[in-house]
């Protein structure tokens, strides 16, 4: 057997040597500069918005108009919640308001009684005046006969206290229209008490309407697993809608690489249901943050700060969001895996 | 030759050396409900493409012509792979 000498005497060996070895290094700087202008990322996924569908009331489910895996359309019917309790709560409230609307023409009536009340009570004291000052003027003419004896001082008595009675009749009487007039108020109490009542019927109608629930996005029906018959709390999420009106791919790219990521950038995304199909999409976002081991501890306390002595970092990956282009509805899944290559690609020439 | 009609030509040859393969599309390949990286697979053809030229030298005697044939053999396989990752899955 011939021995092999791993160094050879040979100049034109030594030459394809060093030339291999150059051109491999050469190529290899080459290549891994490449790859870091376009990065790529095989650990992504396809993603999509959702909607965890309840209703803000509560109720036995009555009616379920849809089944898993279904695809629904904005403002189809969902599901319905037993409308009873809330027809009650309605007509309660009707029944309410329309107490409240007749207290209104109640007090409207008496309001008009204490305003003809008071009128009398001004009317009264305008006839104790004229009372007192006839009362007034008899003592100041029968002053004078009683003082050159004209007439008996017993009547002229009588004329002063018949004045000091006129007064005391005008003050009652004054009193008396003071009150009246403070005593005829207004509707602004009753008022108040329609408008609330009001408020409540609108209330009790509008948790009635939300006992049936509609599609809020066009989407896919996913985790349901209940019948009509389940009793569910206010807003109990019943089942998730994925919304399929848009679509997403999640990559996570080493942040050393994130310089080469500019918003708009052509993405190609394979999603591995059907791995041969290339997605075109444009980078939309960068997620501008992720939590750190390093950092998370508990808020008002201390930092928790590891004790350390490793030299080699892997370095942080960030997400980065990628609208996909209109396609076909059977690659999308949300979860699904899916390769992002960035600037490049079979979708970006 | 642009690398665009070479990786055509390339990918062409494969399908035709092996009826049906499985390069284009994503750059993951599933073996076993498991994905495989793109490097994976040029690494493995850079490995394959040394241990072939290795036996085509001796064959034709060109290996007695080398010297440091372990570093010049490893280097001709790391050039068939990023050869390979340039044409097939680079930018």
């Amino acid at each position: 057997m011939q021995r092999i000498h791993v160094s050879g005497k040979k100049p034109v060996g030594t030459i394809i040597a060093v030339l291999c070895v150059g051109a491999a290094v050469v190529f290899g700087i080459h290549v891994s500069h490449e790859d870091s202008t376009h990065p790529s990322s095989d650990s992504g996924t396809i993603d999509a918005e959702v909607v965890h569908v309840a209703s803000t009331v509560g109720g036995r489910l009555k009616e379920l108009d849809v089944s898993v895996n279904q695809h629904v359309h904005k403002g189809d019917v969902l599901y319905r919640l037993d409308p009873e309790p809330y027809e009650l709560t309605v007509r309660q409230a009707q029944a309410n308001l329309d107490l409240a609307a007749a207290e209104v023409e109640n007090q409207t009536r008496l309001l008009s009684i204490k305003t003809s009340n008071a009128a009398t009570a001004d009317d009264q004291v305008v006839r104790a005046q004229t009372n007192r000052d006839l009362a007034a003027r008899t003592v100041q003419r029968l002053q004078t006969l009683a003082g050159k004896s004209y007439i008996p001082w017993q009547q002229y008595d009588q004329a002063r206290v018949a004045l000091h009675d006129a007064e005391v009749s005008l003050a009652q009487s004054r009193n008396q229209s003071v009150a009246a007039t403070t005593a005829i108020g207004d509707l602004k109490s009753s008022i108040a008490a329609r408008e609330a009542s009001q408020a409540a019927l609108d209330h009790a109608r509008y948790e009635l309407r939300q006992t049936t629930v509609i599609a809020p996005v066009d989407g896919y029906v996913t985790s349901l697993r209940v019948k009509t018959g389940e009793v569910l709390a206010p807003s109990q999420v019943l089942f998730t809608l994925i919304a399929d009106d848009e679509w997403y791919a999640m990559a996570n790219i080493r942040e050393i690489n994130l310089g080469a990521v500019q918003i708009g950038d052509c993405v190609t995304v394979h999603s591995m249901i059907d791995r041969r199909t290339p997605l075109r999409g444009h980078v939309e976002s960068i997620g501008w943050g992720v939590l750190s081991a390093d950092s998370a501890g508990i808020a008002r306390s201390l930092p928790i700060v590891p004790r350390q002595m490793d030299w080699v970092h892997v370095a942080q990956r960030f997400p980065v969001r990628i609208r996909l282009e209109k396609t076909s509805p059977l690659l999308l899944r949300l979860g699904a895996t899916a390769t992002v290559e960035i600037r490049h690609g079979a979708a970006c020439p | 030759m642009r690398p665009a009609r070479l990786r055509l030509s390339l990918s062409g040859l494969c399908l035709v050396a092996t009826g049906g393969c499985s390069l284009r599309g994503a750059p993951s390949f599933p073996v076993v409900g498991a994905y495989f990286p793109d490097w994976m697979v040029c690494g493995l053809i850079g490995i394959g493409t040394a241990v072939g030229l290795r036996v085509v030298f001796l064959l034709t005697g060109i290996d007695a012509l080398l010297s440091f044939r372990l570093f010049t053999y490893v280097a001709l396989g790391v050039i068939a792979a990023l050869t390979v990752w340039t044409l097939v899955f680079g930018p």
